[in-house]
């Protein structure tokens, strides 16, 4: 299967015919290919959530359908139905610690592999591979998760959606609050699944450098559509149309736009440091003169 | 749930909007104990037309008002079947085990209906077109004689208040945990009794922990901004009675005596 | 320059933990920018903490603009010092944005109508008098903080502590605020602490010191702390994008005989460096 989510035409109303009604998604189509690491971007409030929550059937269309895996879901489903989308798609939440609550780190991260029928056992099994997998000490197994430190509950909260062995990960701004080093290691884990266990991986961010570092496609979202897709040099090609979005631009693209406004002719701004430096050395050896 | 009214604030610019707070408590209190008072078809009457001005007073449109305590309603109805279903006197109707159904039964069953609804209607009018905030103020103004029995009515007032204050936050992540929980795989509200208690315990418990950190940051932040005494504090928010607090306590008064005159 | 901020020789530990700080000492100068760097749980949101007497302190000393910490000036020291903690919604007391102003004049018992005009003031200071109605529901994050720093700058204080107050923003609100404060600061002439693990934050101080496992182990300007791009390494901590940058250049022989420069100085360097040849 080369698509492992589609959406076609999706609106979504939160608390539709009350006066609190609100257009969350309007008229929404998308395809997320298999095995792809995309970067869902907006500023609070675009949408973001509300996508991928129809992704994980939280959220069921209010007119259109989404594709999960080869399953259809529109507002006709019934909920009964819904626990079967959710099986093959692990979801960490914003600041998912929150959501912990067994009494040992091993029992929270089995959690999920059991509801879904898988025995005792081979819950157990999962939950000892995913502790490996997000790097914690198997003596932390049976320590209460309300005894760790904040990053580590994150990563025993992300341990308990990896156990389920998901096919699509959904990652909802993952390194919130934690410092640089967390956040690499956070970052790390989730390329690592995406290409050593071919996992699709969908990732809400507003942290433009990770969105160049890890993504090869970038969705940008406003008002509840999607307002481009595309690589993440065709998304920060135009720096005023990303500040119009208020959304910042990667750090390089950032400091390169500053080199340009003092006079500096970079030319197409570069997203990474390395293209940056790559560029600045060409035209110090080219002896390029200013504009000035 | 995303219907429900009861307890939600509507913003909004209505007469019964415009009421200050402490006097939209006390005629809530004041029609409350007036059902009590009514017993009979009439009665009711008097006091149903009163509670249908104060809901068009109220600027919120009848249908969605219906609609929204209708999740209350099956509760109701639930509590009066088995009023009725376990209630003796009269002439016996309908009888199978220790159940039976009487005349005499099924018309108190019908008023018990009718004094809940009402009752359901009225609070969820007040909390409807008062801020959370406006209701802890009232309740403060309105107990201030207990002040002199050294009865911590401020401290009181600003419990409530941040009780109330944190009422969305609390909602926004029982979403989330229940969202959360949902995609490890858990069914919230199907299958057996037993099945449904179990389930209950990763909603329950994050719930708490998140509340009780929430708490001992909020204490903090309140000790940083000098925060100490609960009853020796000054108060930015006053609400004035008006002409509109006095209209609707003569019409509440009337409506009373009326009440009064039609019971049986 | 006289230290608004003294911390002597102190030593805290949290109940039935290990010591975190071990006889630690620190001064803060009046009217300067500190920043507080280190990785999550290296101390420095608890010493933030004992400073406001918000922790008692086990072992030591520490005195702020004269007063010392103790129960007797604990309201004394809490009128100098605002603080700003990491997570909005915990620090909104308020039912809406002007209550939660409020509250600190409520406490203090300002006068009503005294305290409607600090209020509006404070809240047009930070440009939120037009939300002055709304709920924390339906505030953003960085819109809360805003709120939190107009319920400080109502009590006029003369420090502010930013204990990681940025963090839980995105880019935009985290620029925001730093924006705000720096603006405040120089306003009403304030010392600020600003706590944090986001270098950026930390490069735009006037002076940075580094915690790590309770110790301080570097205490200097910004261009001595960030030139030792392995101290900060070592602690979890990024080095500044510039820094990153002369690395990256130095990589394709572009040689600058400095690891640091902030991003002004940078780019004149590349300037002129590129306009020379």
């Amino acid at each position: 299967m080369d698509k492992a989510i589609s959406f076609e035409q999706v609106t979504h109303t939160y608390q539709a015919n009350t006066p609190y009604a609100q257009n969350a998604l309007a008229d929404v189509s998308l395809v997320i290919p298999n095995n792809s690491f995309t970067a869902i971007i907006g500023h609070t409030g675009s949408g973001k959530s509300t996508l991928v929550q129809h992704i994980n059937a939280l959220l069921k269309p209010t007119k259109g359908s989404v594709q999960v895996l080869g399953k259809v879901i529109t507002s006709a489903t019934t909920n009964k139905n819904l626990k079967a989308f959710r099986q093959h798609v692990g979801m960490v939440f914003q600041f998912p610690e929150k959501q912990l609550f067994e009494e040992t780190v091993i029992k929270d991260i089995m959690f999920g592999p059991k509801n879904y029928g898988v025995s005792d056992a081979d819950a157990q099994q999962a939950a000892k591979s995913a502790m490996k997998l997000v790097g914690l000490d198997e003596s932390l197994a049976e320590k209460s998760p309300f005894d760790l430190s904040g990053g580590q509950m994150r990563r025993v909260a992300i341990a308990g959606v990896l156990a389920m062995k998901p096919e699509i990960l959904i990652l909802d701004e993952p390194t919130a609050g934690l410092d640089p080093r967390g956040h690499k290691e956070i970052m790390d884990l989730a390329q690592q699944l995406h290409d050593k266990d071919q996992m699709t991986i969908i990732l809400v961010t507003h942290q433009m450098d990770d969105v160049v570092n890890y993504a090869s496609q970038v969705v940008v979202m406003d008002e509840g559509k999607i307002v481009k897709t595309g690589t993440a040099a065709e998304i920060f090609a135009d720096p005023g149309w990303v500040y119009k979005m208020q959304l910042n631009l990667p750090s390089s693209a950032e400091f390169a736009q500053k080199l340009v406004d003092s006079g500096v002719p970079i030319g197409k701004l570069p997203l990474t440091i390395d293209q940056l430096a790559t560029k600045i050395s060409q035209l110090v050896a080219e002896g390029a003169d200013t504009d000035e | 749930m995303n219907n429900f009214l009861f307890g939600r604030y509507l913003p909004g610019n209505s007469w019964v909007h415009q009421m200050s707070p402490q006097s939209k408590l006390m005629l809530s209190f004041y029609f409350v104990i007036v059902i009590f008072f009514a017993n009979n078809l009439a009665s009711y009457a008097a006091l149903a037309a009163l509670i249908a001005i104060v809901i068009l007073l109220s600027g919120v449109s009848i249908l969605f008002f219906l609609k929204g305590i209708r999740p209350l309603i099956w509760l109701i109805i639930f509590t009066v079947a088995l009023q009725i279903l376990f209630s003796a006197g009269g002439t016996v109707l309908w009888k199978w085990g220790p159940f039976s159904v009487t005349n005499l039964s099924l018309i108190n069953g019908g008023f018990i209906f009718i004094r809940f609804l009402l009752i359901i209607m009225i609070s969820t009018v007040l909390t409807l077109t008062t801020t959370p905030l406006a209701i802890a103020d009232g309740v403060q103004t309105v107990l201030k004689p207990l002040k002199k029995v050294k009865f911590p009515v401020d401290t009181l007032a600003l419990m409530l208040s941040i009780a109330l204050r944190f009422v969305p936050t609390l909602m926004d992540e029982m979403e989330t945990i229940l969202n959360a929980q949902r995609s490890r795989g858990v069914d919230f509200g199907s299958g057996s009794l037993k099945h449904r208690v179990q389930a209950a315990v990763p909603l329950l418990v994050p719930l708490f922990t998140g509340a009780i950190n929430h708490a001992e940051n909020l204490s903090t932040a309140m000790e940083a901004r000098g925060f100490s005494d609960s009853e020796h504090r000054s108060k930015y928010r006053i609400y004035r009675w008006q002409l509109k607090d006095t209209v609707s306590w003569l019409v509440f008064l009337l409506v009373g005596g009326l009440v009064l005159y039609l019971r049986k | 320059m006289k230290d608004i901020i003294q911390v002597k020789n102190i030593s805290f530990n949290y109940a039935d933990q290990p010591l975190l700080f071990d006889n630690l000492s620190l001064n803060v100068h009046e009217g300067e920018w500190l920043a507080l760097i280190g990785q999550n749980g290296s101390g420095k949101s608890t010493l933030a903490r004992l400073i406001d007497g918000l922790n008692v302190l086990k072992q030591g000393q520490i005195i702020v603009d004269g007063l010392l910490v103790n129960d007797e000036n604990i309201l004394d020291i809490r009128n100098k010092i605002g603080m700003v903690f990491q997570n909005p919604e915990d620090q909104f007391v308020g039912a809406t944005v002007e209550d939660d102003v409020a509250f600190g004049l409520e406490n203090r018992q300002v006068d009503r109508e005294q305290m409607h005009h600090i209020v509006e003031r404070s809240l047009k200071n930070v440009n939120m008098w037009d939300f002055r109605d709304r709920i924390p529901a339906n505030l953003s994050g960085g819109q809360k903080q805003r709120v939190a720093i107009a319920g400080i700058v109502a009590l006029s204080p003369q420090i502010i502590i930013l204990d990681e107050a940025t963090s839980m923003l995105d880019p935009r609100g985290r620029q925001d605020i730093l924006n705000l404060v720096r603006e405040i600061k120089a306003k009403n002439h304030l010392t600020v602490i600003s706590i944090t693990h986001d270098i950026d934050e930390a490069a735009g101080a006037d002076r940075v010191v580094v915690i790590n496992h309770g110790k301080k182990i570097d205490e200097d300007v910004p261009d001595k702390i960030f030139a030792n791009t392995e101290q900060l390494e070592q602690i979890g901590l990024d080095a500044p994008y510039t820094s990153q940058l002369i690395a990256a250049l130095k990589g394709k022989g572009v040689n600058l005989n400095q690891q640091y420069l902030d991003s002004e100085r940078l780019i004149a360097w590349i300037k002129q460096l590129v306009s020379n040849k």
